[in-house]
């Protein structure tokens, strides 16, 4: 990794778009989006701190903007400012985080300032599919329990909740926690200790998927039973299965981490779905966070390269022209011409985009259990927790453990601190990428849930997960069992 | 051919003189031989120390210990012109300005909105804002400094922006594998300032697009490389120029001499010099002599050269 070679790059582009500001048709800002972003994707690889990043921004902005005063305020929008306004910018921030708040805590390296030791142990977890009936007053419904988690950082059920009120019908998963009468459930293990449901404390109020258990029951229970108000309990095996229903394959990839980037933004875009109306192709607005992102692509690859962590003859920038191509996305920059081997998986979700309409969905809501865990990959063990469909919507729910990057957001709206490309095929061949949805981090876990983009259309007899990494890739091929609440 | 060392870079350059809101009058600031002078002032530091005590620091003294402050100061180089057709015009209004905005802007209201008093904050969580809002008022105090600063240098004009940045130049020249005080990468620092500054250069001598030309830093003896390389859009000028190029050449004017690019200089000197100069890229460089004349109309303050 060449680090003054992106840092040279990053101050390079800078004198360009000053070059740029002195011309009569300037923006008032020239070249500040092209440097964010290219700025971004090379602290995101690493090879730039993020601190010179932004002391190269500021002074570029300085820089302009000195060349703009003058003596009177400016009256609105415009080229013009004054000494005062010169000196009261603040400082170029590639995230969008805020100075006062605490800096989000960084994996840590050493084991005097690790975790508990108990967090880096996998844990134990159960496929349970199971649902539970419960009626508490005026609200009734379903409580479908996924998965059972025990890990260092506690115990929980990876769940979703059917709820039904007068004036709601049965909707399986997304309510608010509000409406979930957890303190009404009673929760008893094989030696007759007692435990409550609740909410995970931390994770976000609009997903109630996440059930802890408190206290933490002993390691080695055989069971639990689950009782809603007045009704008899549902057992909850917790033996671990006999032998995995999957079948696991790892294969080498040896992705530059430049390469991974691009990856990643390539999946990134191709799951931007709020930009892909259904009824046609893909024609998003003409500004937004993917055209910025789209439109940054030649001047990523060149800071890539700059970087040494993109080699000239990578096949990827190629496929990413391509992947612009067929997205309509125009000045993207790419200066190789573009390569016709795209990944199956993109072209599947392309050749979704350029159905014109959507596919006649034909499931319910359900939900299937899950409890794989995947061999590690760059360092982070992922266990997928149980797969949902609500409304149209499908989402995979995973755990991953492990020392995964610090979070770097910015310009390009992806967060490298989940850096695994998740893709799934169901039986009927078609594939799905798995986007980040939510997420809700405690030390050196992470519970996910990935939205599939585009959801599930057929209740899959079995699905291929594959998560791709910089290193290797794995598949797993999984039987699925769904169930639906009544 | 080598090129061996001919004096101090400012040898080529003339002195420069401006005139500043000092008190109740304007005073003369003086460069000359690569120091800044205060004719008005024969005892700056005396005042200083006077301004210390709680009297009133003269504008001129104030200045020149923020020359000294950033003398080296790679900012300078970031901010500062990259060519006689790149003017940074700062008044002395707006230096007025900036001093007087930056004396509230860094305790402003919103920074204050956010400090809000809870009601049970615990007091290990207030302490440690506390100390976060201390640390930020102090950067952002020093930062409000360092641009006020350079706001002040900038408004002595052009001719003593290009001696600051051939200053800047001189004091990491020799040392490119060192960061500088502020951690910086000085070698990516000095090779953003040959590009940008070359890339005008090369416009004017070849009619190139500037966004063509690559540059790099020659480290080895020698004055270093200038060739052309592809055709059409791929058309590119790399340039290999050793870091002092900037100091010894651009800031004392001699880049473009005479429709040659001059790469070196052999024999400092005003009005007259000896230089190294490139009638076209590829082409063995050829030793001319070269003279200082008037100014320009549009760039009275840049020394005009002619071979």
């Amino acid at each position: 990794m060449d680090r003054e070679g992106a840092e040279t790059y990053l101050r390079l582009l800078a004198e360009a778009a000053i070059r740029g500001s002195l011309t009569p048709a300037a923006e008032s800002v020239p070249g500040t989006t092209r440097m964010m972003v290219a700025g971004h994707a090379l602290t995101a690889v690493g090879a730039l701190d993020p601190l010179v990043a932004e002391e190269i921004l500021t002074d570029f902005r300085l820089a302009v903007s000195v060349r703009q005063l003058r003596g009177e305020p400016a009256p609105g929008p415009g080229q013009v400012l004054t000494g005062g306004q010169w000196i009261g910018q603040g400082r170029a921030v590639l995230s969008r985080q805020s100075y006062l708040a605490p800096r989000p805590a960084m994996a840590p390296s050493g084991p005097e300032s690790g975790p508990p030791a108990d967090q880096e142990r996998a844990g134990r977890f159960v496929p349970v599919g199971l649902t539970v009936p419960f009626r508490a007053g005026a609200i009734s419904g379903e409580l479908c329990l996924m998965s059972f988690v025990q890990t260092g950082t506690g115990a929980r059920f990876v769940a979703a909740w059917g709820v039904r009120t007068p004036s709601l019908e049965l909707q399986l998963g997304f309510q608010h926690p509000g409406l979930i009468p957890f303190d009404l459930f009673t929760v008893t293990d094989d030696r007759g200790a007692r435990y409550q449901l609740d909410h995970t404390p931390g994770s976000d109020i609009e997903w109630p998927n996440l059930i802890s258990l408190s206290p933490a029951p002993p390691e080695n229970i055989r069971w639990l039973d689950v009782a809603p108000p007045y009704r008899q309990a549902v057992r909850v095996d917790l033996r671990p299965p006999g032998g995995s229903a999957a079948r696991v394959s790892v294969s080498d990839t040896r992705l530059s981490p430049g390469e991974h980037l691009l990856v990643m933004l390539a999946e990134r875009l191709l799951t931007w779905t709020p930009g892909f109306p259904r009824g046609g192709l893909p024609t998003g607005p003409s500004t937004g966070p993917w055209r910025t992102m789209a439109a940054g692509f030649g001047d990523i690859i060149a800071a890539l390269e700059a970087a040494g962590v993109l080699s000239p003859l990578s096949p990827v920038p190629a496929r990413l022209a391509t992947l612009c191509a067929s997205l309509d996305l125009n000045g993207h920059g790419i200066a190789v011409p573009p390569a016709h081997d795209l990944p199956e998986p993109w072209l599947s979700l392309l050749a979704h985009y350029q159905r014109r309409k959507p596919d006649p969905a034909q499931l319910r809501d359900g939900y299937a259990a899950l409890a794989a865990s995947l061999p590690e990959l760059d360092g982070i063990r992922l266990t997928l927790l149980g797969l949902q469909h609500t409304q149209g919507s499908s989402v995979l729910h995973v755990l991953a453990q492990g020392r995964t990057p610090e979070p770097r957001p910015g310009p390009l709206d992806i967060d490298l601190s989940f850096p695994l490309s998740i893709w799934l095929r169901d039986s009927g061949g078609r594939w799905h990428a798995a986007r980040q949805d939510r997420c809700h981090r405690d030390g050196l876990e992470s519970a996910i849930r990935l939205r599939l983009v585009p959801p599930l259309t057929r209740p899959a007899d079995w699905v291929e997960v594959l998560a791709g990494g910089r290193s290797a890739e794995v598949r797993a091929l999984l039987p699925l069992h769904w169930r639906y609440p009544s | 051919m080598t090129t061996l060392p001919n004096g101090s870079w400012f040898t080529s350059l003339p002195p420069c003189e401006t005139l500043v809101p000092c008190g109740q009058g304007r005073h003369v600031i003086r460069w000359e031989a690569g120091e800044l002078r205060l004719p008005n002032h024969p005892d700056p530091e005396a005042e200083l120390v006077l301004a210390a005590l709680g009297g009133e620091k003269a504008r001129c003294v104030e200045i020149a210990a923020a020359w000294g402050r950033h003398v080296a100061d790679l900012t300078v180089l970031g901010i500062g012109p990259r060519s006689a057709a790149d003017p940074v015009q700062v008044s002395w209004d707006d230096v007025d300005a900036a001093g007087q905005a930056g004396q509230g802007v860094w305790a402003g209201p919103a920074l204050r909105t956010r400090v809000m008093k809870v009601a049970s904050a615990p007091k290990a969580a207030m302490a440690r804002a506390a100390v976060r809002l201390k640390v930020y008022q102090q950067e952002a105090g020093e930062a409000s400094q360092r641009r006020l600063d350079m706001l002040s240098l900038l408004a002595l004009g052009t001719a003593f922006q290009v001696r600051l940045s051939g200053h800047v130049v001189a004091a990491y020249a020799d040392r490119l594998d060192e960061p500088d005080e502020l951690g910086r990468n000085v070698r990516s620092v000095l090779t953003a300032a040959l590009g940008g500054r070359l890339a005008l250069v090369a416009e004017r001598w070849l009619g190139i697009d500037p966004d063509q030309v690559e540059v790099s830093l020659h480290r080895d003896d020698g004055w270093g490389s200038v060739e052309l390389a592809g055709r059409g859009q791929q058309r590119r000028l790399l340039v290999s120029l050793p870091a002092g190029w900037l100091a010894r050449v651009w800031a004392c004017g001699l880049a473009l001499t005479g429709g040659h690019l001059v790469v070196a200089v052999e024999r400092a000197g005003w009005p007259d010099a000896q230089v190294l100069a490139l009638r076209a890229p590829g082409a063995e460089p050829v030793s001319l002599s070269a003279h200082a004349g008037d100014g320009l109309p549009g760039a009275p303050d840049a020394p005009h050269w002619e071979i």
